[in-house]
């Protein structure tokens, strides 16, 4: 008992840390340490699997990429879109995205169409896939779908200013 | 899957014209027509299922309901995306991901509306509005910018309300599928239901600008690039209205006697509030928008009711509301050109200078204000009907006095186009195809709707009958 307030309390305090730090760098460091005591409560409560992805996945991949911003925000941004080295890399992306996506239609097509069933039992590797690309599927594709428009969203808003649209009348007020 | 298909082709309306974006520089509108390509066939397609569904009332894969209500409101979403995607026909002012990003949101209004589940519901809020945050701030105006933040702020404190409020129903029920709660041994009574079920109703009241949750409506209206605040006017509401009637329709029928009230009460608010609030406005935007509170109270009416009439006429009502706001938005973007907003006074002597787009704009603005031969007088007077018939006065009281406040505020923009001087923004004035294409189609729409509304009556008729009301 004791060990879950003890991580509970790190959990907060490294939560705390994310946003009072002054350094970008600092408030990951913090959040790496908030990511690893909530998988610690995922151990706790026997959810082994989401522990696992919670330290791979969280502390791992998207930390990297966290730094990753970080560094690119600081570095200060580039005016003109770097020329591409591999020629025709945007048309191999475009058509592996239409092979995924076909992939993805077909997996739907077979989505059971009744009701949801009785929840397994969670936290194991094998309930989590049944439930995510089972009955849950629908989720999985309207969660990507967010995702995706957030990713958009970060590039609308990222982009330098058309120099078109200011100055025009009746603009000011 | 079958029942899948709208949604699948706008999903894939998003990411095909997202691909499309390869094409830059030299297929300048591509990501354009193929948003619009497959918006279109989205919206045969719900008209094809809401044909063949008849009577049908279906879970999906335990989440979606898949019934005529559902095909009539992705019509609906699909008009207004489609509308949006014309409005903005100039790719290089938007951005091309502009399409891409409406089909989103497109998806996200059909999402919320077939929900059975509230997993599903929540999704769709979520996938509705990201990318309506990202449009609203698209343009890099200064309104622009506080528009984006405050509807990003604001959005997410009502999803986090809608989610607590969602936490509560299932800790109090077991379940997520919410057609299934008026089966649970749940009383009629108030409890940790109910609270849950007030949280809810609090996250969608966000959407759909019911007061007091409409805080956010005028900025946000007014700092969007047009084209998105129409796909908002229009388009949340649907979707934010029809998840508010299939909640109470399908999960909270037994506990009407609570809220029906509630939700009359708030209703009147709303009704008398926004058109109020619209008299004293400049902009024309700002105006819409508190019209478009305004309205919100008008669709809660008919849920209020809580009969048959009631949820009908509410569907109903959504029609007029949306074709007069396409037809409104469009004339802003015609007048705006390639400004942004348009104040009362840059309308004066549109009536002399361009006497058409000056009648049409008189035809959907006598629509919002609800006056005879025009769609608006239909859903009002059903909506009237229905209050009366659910012998619920106040509110027929409330729906008569927000309507004379509002004609008073939807005359003033009228009245500057009469004005001898010309100002700069008519003498700029330039028809584009698209934006005249949606106007004429709004206006005549009204027309056609205020003198013979019978066929969409009947349509009507059989996508808002729902069975606790057989």
């Amino acid at each position: 008992m004791w060990g879950v307030y003890l991580v509970g309390i790190i959990a907060v305090l490294a939560a705390v840390g994310v946003v009072a730090a002054r350094q970008p760098v600092h408030s990951a460091i913090s959040l790496i340490l908030n990511i690893l005591a909530l998988a610690l409560l995922y151990l706790m409560l026997s959810a082994e699997f989401l522990a696992a992805a919670q330290v791979i996945v969280y502390a791992g991949a998207i930390m990297v990429l966290f730094l990753f911003v970080v560094t690119l925000l600081t570095a200060g941004k580039e005016e003109q879109e770097a020329p591409e080295i591999l020629s025709g890399q945007r048309w191999w992306a475009g058509g592996l995205s239409v092979a995924i996506g076909l992939v993805l239609v077909l997996i739907l097509a077979q989505t059971p169409s009744s009701g949801l069933g009785p929840a397994g039992p969670v936290g194991t590797l094998n309930a989590l896939g049944a439930a995510l690309w089972g009955r849950g599927f629908p989720y999985l594709l309207a969660v990507a779908m967010m995702l995706l428009t957030a990713a958009l969203g970060v590039l609308v808003l990222n982009r330098p200013e058309r120099p078109s649209r200011s100055s025009e009348p009746g603009s000011e007020r | 899957m079958v029942y899948l298909l709208p949604k699948i082709l706008v999903a894939g309306g998003a990411l095909m014209s997202l691909l499309a974006t390869l094409g830059l520089p030299r297929w300048r509108n591509g990501a354009f027509w193929v948003a619009l390509v497959l918006l279109l066939a989205a919206g045969v397609d719900a008209a094809v299922l809401w044909q063949a569904e008849g009577n049908l009332s279906l879970l999906v894969a335990g989440s979606m309901i898949a019934d005529p209500f559902s095909s009539l409101v992705d019509l609906l979403v699909v008009a207004a995306g489609v509308s949006s995607l014309l409005l903005s026909w100039n790719g290089d002012r938007y951005g091309p991901e502009f399409p891409a990003l409406v089909a989103v949101a497109v998806l996200g209004m059909m999402m919320v509306a077939e929900a059975g589940n509230l997993i599903w519901l929540f999704l769709g809020v979520e996938v509705l509005s990201l990318p309506l945050y990202v449009l609203a701030a698209s343009e890099r105006t200064a309104l622009g910018g506080e528009a984006g933040l405050k509807y990003l702020l604001l959005g997410a404190f009502s999803s986090g309300i809608l989610l607590f409020g969602m936490a509560l129903l299932y800790g109090a029920t077991g379940t997520t599928l919410f057609v299934r709660y008026p089966n649970l041994p749940l009383g009629t009574g108030f409890g940790l239901y109910g609270v849950g079920f007030l949280l809810v109703l609090v996250g969608l009241g966000f959407k759909v600008a019911m007061v007091p949750f409409h805080m956010w409506v005028p900025d946000v209206y007014e700092g969007s690039p047009t084209p998105v605040t129409n796909l908002m006017a229009f388009g949340t509401k649907v979707g934010a209205a029809a998840a508010i009637l299939r909640l109470v329709a399908y999960g909270f029928y037994p506990q009407a006697q609570w809220w029906s009230p509630l939700i009359g009460y708030l209703a009147v608010l709303t009704m008398i509030v926004g058109n109020l609030l619209a008299l004293p406005q400049r902009d024309l935007k700002r105006l819409l928008a508190y019209s478009g509170i305004g309205h919100a109270g008008f669709l809660l009416v008919g849920i209020a009711a809580h009969n048959f009439l009631g949820s009908m006429a509410a569907v109903f009502y959504l029609v007029p509301y949306g074709l007069a706001a396409i037809g409104a938005f469009a004339l802003i973007r015609l007048v705006e050109g390639n400004g942004e907003g348009v104040q009362l006074d840059d309308l004066e002597g549109l009536a002399y200078a361009h006497p058409w787009a000056a009648a049409l704009f008189i035809v959907v603005m006598l629509s919002l204000a609800g006056i005879p031969l025009t769609a608006g007088f239909i859903g009002k007077f059903y909506l009237l009907q229905a209050a009366l018939v659910a012998n619920q006065t106040g509110l027929a009281v409330g729906l008569v006095v927000g309507t004379l406040v509002g004609l008073a505020a939807y005359l003033r923009p009228l009245q500057r186009m009469f004005a001898r001087s010309r100002s700069e923004r008519v003498q700029a004035f330039r028809w584009s195809w698209a934006g005249g294409a949606v106007l004429v189609v709004a206006a005549c729409g009204t027309l056609f709707l205020g003198v013979y509304p019978s066929p969409m009556m009947h349509i009507v008729d059989q996508s808002a009958n729902f069975f606790w009301l057989r």
